[in-house]
């Protein structure tokens, strides 16, 4: 690299900040009758799942009464089992102390993540499954473009995340989003943003002339075409008080 | 290498059937060798308008089942020597048509150095319709200029991209043309009909062309001749023009402007 021939050298110890990409060990229970039958049929099929990997352990999900776990068992298995668990998060004050004690860093005012507060259990490696690594977590699926007109019976979806369409919805079509729906082109279908509830979704399109627009499941049909302001003119359609259904012009 | 042909529309009355065999004799006249095949399987009207009803024996389905062989069910047609018919049978319905039979039937077409196979699709989304487009190279949608047509033509367009075997593997996708038929420039003009334009914006697939509504179709099927035999009407020159786009010519569109009737009645006596 051409850096490197510059002719003041690199300081022997720089300081930057990084994101480490890491497994969460989530806790939903302290017994450790439980754990450790848990941890022996979890990786019953594939010991060599992991190689090494940092562990952190999210003690979010632990009821506020439970006792400490046997921390330095615990982190003794997982090391057997190819994890690395060098911190606690989200832990009490009690609970944080006997982590301490095993020598285990205490992180503190760790927002809980997406995973932990999703009743989703924690990585579970699949029977027989190729070792890969894990990809890092993202905070959204990534966004759904669409390129070719939806016609009329075709419905897409997209999960979690945004959804693009960069030709016309037709009437009978149908687009659905958990996040936010964006037409740049004639919208004359259907448009249901926030499918799983998102009140913040909203829809945008360069032509409203939509069947049906719904966000977070209140909808509105278009009966009576829309005010002269929108129909047919790019529209931001978004919810307010939670309720209400708003179609303002772009 | 044989290319093949759906007719095909969604809704029903539109015109498949009339199109589909227009553009096979149209083809069969210009000197490719084709064959057009009914797959309105229990509903058969191709044989009427090819004025052929007479001379069925064997259908499609028994050829399929193995009943006849392919050569003792294709009718050679009245008008041209290389357009031969395919029809459906009447007393089954539209299960009988197989996916291995359909392919097996197109193959053995292709074997016999056909270079145009045409698909007259039956109405509707259901297993006949998607049967008939399963094969396709080239679709051509049929459509009348009201609301109801273009969104079945709409509805079969998206079949098309999913069902077809181009699309399910990932092929070239089937190359779709729009072809408006019953169109009345009068009534187009006054903002009773959708427009040919209003029609394209929709749909979003080239325009092969637009058959004008006319007297002359219903004579021609009930004489059992393809109306693109009617020589000098406008629909057998739209036809015409269609076919010729079909291959590649350039012709403007004609029958499309309304014109005051002074000038129409000179031309046409009255109409």
């Amino acid at each position: 690299m051409p850096r490197r021939r510059e002719p003041r050298p690199a300081p022997a110890l720089e300081l930057k900040t990084t994101r480490l990409a890491g497994i969460q060990v989530i806790l939903n229970s302290a017994e450790h009758a439980a754990l450790d039958t848990h941890l022996s049929t979890l990786f019953a099929a594939t010991p060599d799942f992991f190689g090494g990997e940092a562990a952190v352990f999210e003690c979010g999900r632990l009821p506020a009464d439970a006792p400490s776990p046997d921390w330095a068992w615990l982190a003794r298995e997982l090391k057997s089992r190819g994890l690395n668990p060098f911190a606690v998060q989200n832990a009490s004050a009690e609970l944080a102390a006997a982590a301490q004690q095993a020598g285990l860093l205490v992180l503190n005012d760790v927002a809980p993540t997406p995973a932990a507060a999703a009743a989703e259990p924690e990585p579970v490696p699949e029977p027989e499954a190729v070792p890969a690594p894990e990809p890092a977590p993202s905070a959204t699926a990534p966004t759904r473009i669409i390129d070719k007109p939806l016609r009329s019976g075709q419905r897409v979806y997209a999960a979690g995340g945004d959804i693009v369409v960069l030709a016309a919805v037709n009437p009978g079509a149908e687009v659905i989003a958990d996040g936010s729906i964006h037409v740049y082109a004639p919208l004359k279908g259907r448009a249901l943003a926030g499918a799983r509830g998102d009140t913040s979704a909203r829809i945008f399109t360069t032509h409203l002339e939509a069947e049906l627009v719904s966000i977070a499941g209140v909808y509105r049909t278009f009966d009576a075409a829309p005010d002269a302001a929108v129909a047919r003119k790019p529209a931001q359609i978004r919810l307010a008080d939670a309720s209400q259904i708003v179609i303002e012009p772009l | 290498m044989t290319t093949i042909i759906t007719v095909t529309s969604g809704k029903g009355g539109v015109g498949k059937t009339t199109t589909s065999a227009s553009i096979a004799s149209g083809l069969a006249l210009r000197g490719f060798k084709t064959a057009v095949i009914d797959f309105d399987v229990g509903l058969r009207n191709l044989d009427l308008i090819m004025g052929c009803e007479r001379r069925v024996v064997y259908d499609f389905v028994n050829v399929i089942q193995g009943d006849a062989n392919l050569h003792q069910a294709l009718i050679k047609d009245k008008h041209c020597d290389n357009l031969f018919v395919l029809p459906a049978s009447q007393t089954r319905d539209k299960d009988a048509l197989t996916e291995e039979g359909v392919e097996k039937v197109l193959k053995e077409l292709e074997h016999q150095g056909f270079d145009y196979v045409i698909c007259d699709s039956p109405a509707g989304i259901e297993h006949g319709a998607v049967m008939a487009l399963t094969f396709a190279d080239q679709a051509i949608v049929v459509t009348n200029p009201e609301v109801s047509s273009v969104r079945d033509s709409d509805r079969i367009l998206g079949i098309i991209q999913s069902k077809s075997r181009r699309a399910i593997e990932g092929r070239e996708p089937v190359k779709e043309h729009l072809l408006v038929t019953r169109y009345s420039p009068k009534r187009a003009h006054e903002g009773e009909m959708l427009t040919y334009t209003d029609i394209q914006e929709l749909l979003r697939i080239p325009l092969l062309g637009v058959i004008p509504e006319s007297e002359a179709v219903l004579q021609a099927s009930n004489q059992g001749i393809p109306a693109i035999h009617q020589k000098d009407t406008p629909v057998a020159d739209a036809y015409q023009d269609a076919i010729g786009r079909f291959l590649g010519e350039q012709h403007p569109l004609r029958f499309v402007e309304y014109e005051k009737p002074g000038l129409i009645k000179r031309l046409f006596g009255g109409k």
